[in-house]
């Protein structure tokens, strides 16, 4: 009887449904205080279901503070970074995976390595390089500190993709014919699209959402992207708390999108460059 | 690697010199954007290096100073807490989530998505969510606890330390089920049924097919999930930046936050990149101790 109980699929269905109802409260509670009027906001015990909803907040976001530089900002370091990633990723993957060379596996090792290096403990150098070239408060700053931090991961993911690739199919491509090259775009681009899906979509998450080296990184709207000005707006001592869920949302939306509409190549991105490499 | 390949076209597609040169981006990448910045902060480490005095080499001052430094103690001490704490919730509920999920199919898809979604949503801004949940004037958090009888007033995370810690950990472990999730589903998942089968046959009820089948068949992934959960709450202080700061007075102050201090706020770079060194040893440190475990499987 109890073991009926524990094994039924109405167990399972009711606590996943609980815990996930307390992990989505956060999510929630943004969205529904994004749209609050200040009345419905600054109240105890809070609205949880407001009767005015409006966009005030989000148009007072935009209006009071430069956000849509941020986002702008934000774009442009993400697309960059997620394609100069993307590309020298499965370029490398596609050479440690399919053939291979003294060193390869060194390669592999290091890049291993390189994410045990706490981004943390980077942060110093890199702003020191930053700053002796004179890129502080640049767009190319982000671009630069990204490509360290998302690529290792990338190669990985990608690497795992390509080792379960048919060899047979690119030898018989080569034999017909067919460059290394050739095969490369032909073949494995297409056949290893989900792969390399995983990899990008993940690549512009991260950089999407990275913080600590864009804070240091940059002081103006110049250059500030989405998760540098969003805390940006709690570092007055009067916090717009509507306002500044409105600019978490801006923030969260890429994430929460892909997450709707990539889910199966985020798990598969996530699985396979954790688990496999 | 088998010899159905034939020999022809095997020696054909092998040429590790096109590997090699298809790597030389990468390899620049490793080079430039890792080995120097690890080689640069170590050297920093060694250097008196702070707005004040002109940069000297002080040997392993830096380090003497952190060793006599009551606040880095201090820093030690709570990184450890705060790690134990946030990688053992999330550990649950990463095991509770891919237990359940593993167990359902029609709708499966949208309790999944639900899932991640935390791990999507920028660190930076989970911490600024979870500082209008936790607001001791009109924090959701403090009101469904009210409404539950489990407290009688609204709570502040930002005058009591215990709570405070508990604050970051929930907010950290937020942000970390998922992942963990996601590898312990896909780990269950691969568990081929014959096996629950047989234990079935053999008359184990549900708790022991856990503990003697699913658990020890998951134990690799777990192993890589603890793993990264453990190194990733060592380095990351997106979320106590807006949610705590590092308060009330030390209570969240983490390694990484000392870091963070010397580097924004002191502008003590030597001292920074000496804590970043003791940071990068201790990750190392717990990355080989999982290594160990793994090599046994």
């Amino acid at each position: 009887m109890r073991d009926r109980i524990l094994e039924s699929k109405a167990l399972s269905y009711s606590v996943a449904i609980f815990v996930l109802s307390l992990m989505m409260m956060p999510i929630y509670w943004t969205v529904v205080t994004a749209f609050k009027p200040d009345t419905e906001t600054y109240v105890f015990p809070p609205v949880y279901f407001p009767s005015n909803p409006t966009f005030e907040p989000l148009r007072l976001l935009f209006e009071s503070y430069p956000f849509m530089d941020y986002v702008a900002n934000s774009l442009i370091v993400t697309v960059s970074t997620t394609i100069i990633v993307t590309v020298i990723s499965m370029m490398a993957a596609y050479g440690i995976s399919l053939y291979p060379f003294r060193g390869g596996r060194v390669m592999l090792l290091t890049l291993l390595a390189t994410r045990i290096i706490p981004p943390l403990s980077l942060l110093l150098p890199f702003y020191l390089v930053v700053s002796y070239l004179g890129l502080v408060d640049t767009l190319l700053s982000m671009i630069i500190a990204n490509i360290y931090l998302t690529y290792p991961f990338a190669v990985l993911i990608m690497k795992a993709f390509f080792d379960n690739f048919p060899r047979e199919v690119i030898e018989s491509a080569i034999v017909d014919g067919c460059s290394r090259t050739g095969a490369l775009f032909r073949i494995v681009l297409p056949v290893g699209a989900p792969g390399i899906a995983s990899a990008g979509i993940i690549t512009f998450l991260w950089t999407w959402n990275e913080f600590i080296y864009a804070f240091v990184f940059t002081s103006t709207s110049k250059a500030q992207p989405v998760t540098v000005g969003s805390y940006d707006a709690i570092g007055d001592i009067f916090v717009n708390w509507n306002q500044m869920c409105a600019g978490a949302l801006v923030a969260a939306l890429p994430g929460i999108i892909f997450v709707f509409v990539a889910q199966k190549y985020l798990i598969a991105g996530l699985t396979s460059g954790a688990v496999k490499a | 690697m088998n010899a159905s390949t034939g020999g022809v076209r095997r020696f054909r597609l092998s040429n590790p010199r096109y590997g090699l040169l298809l790597n030389i981006p990468g390899l620049l990448i490793v080079l430039l954007w890792v080995v120097f910045p690890a080689l640069l902060l170590v050297v920093a480490s060694f250097l008196q290096y702070d707005n004040v005095h002109p940069v000297s080499f002080t040997g392993f001052g830096n380090y003497q100073r952190l060793w006599n430094s009551r606040v880095f103690g201090i820093s030690v001490e709570r990184i450890l807490v705060f790690s134990l704490g946030s990688t053992a919730m999330t550990s649950l509920g990463g095991l509770l989530l891919a237990l359940c999920l593993s167990n359902v199919k029609k709708g499966g898809g949208l309790l999944r998505s639900l899932m991640i979604i935390p791990w999507a949503v920028p660190a930076v801004v989970s911490g600024l969510i979870w500082k209008w949940m936790f607001s001791p004037d009109f924090g959701v958090v403090s009101d469904l606890l009210m409404k539950a009888r489990l407290i009688a007033k609204p709570l502040s995370i930002y005058s009591d330390p215990a709570l405070a810690m508990w604050g970051v950990i929930i907010a950290d472990s937020w942000t970390r089920v998922p992942f963990m999730g996601i590898i312990l589903l896909a780990a269950l998942l691969s568990i081929p049924e014959q096996i629950h089968e047989a234990a079935r046959v053999d008359g184990a009820d549900t708790l022991r097919r856990f503990f003697y089948v699913t658990l020890p068949m998951i134990q690799g992934p777990l192993l890589i999930g603890l793993m990264i959960t453990t190194i990733f709450s060592f380095r990351t202080i997106d979320i106590i930046i807006p949610l705590t700061a590092g308060g009330p007075g030390r209570a969240t102050y983490v390694l990484g936050y000392y870091i963070w201090d010397q580097i924004t706020k002191s502008l003590n770079f030597g001292l920074g990149a000496a804590a970043g060194v003791v940071l990068f040893l201790i990750t190392s440190l717990i990355t080989l101790g999982f290594v160990y475990l793994l090599r046994e499987k």
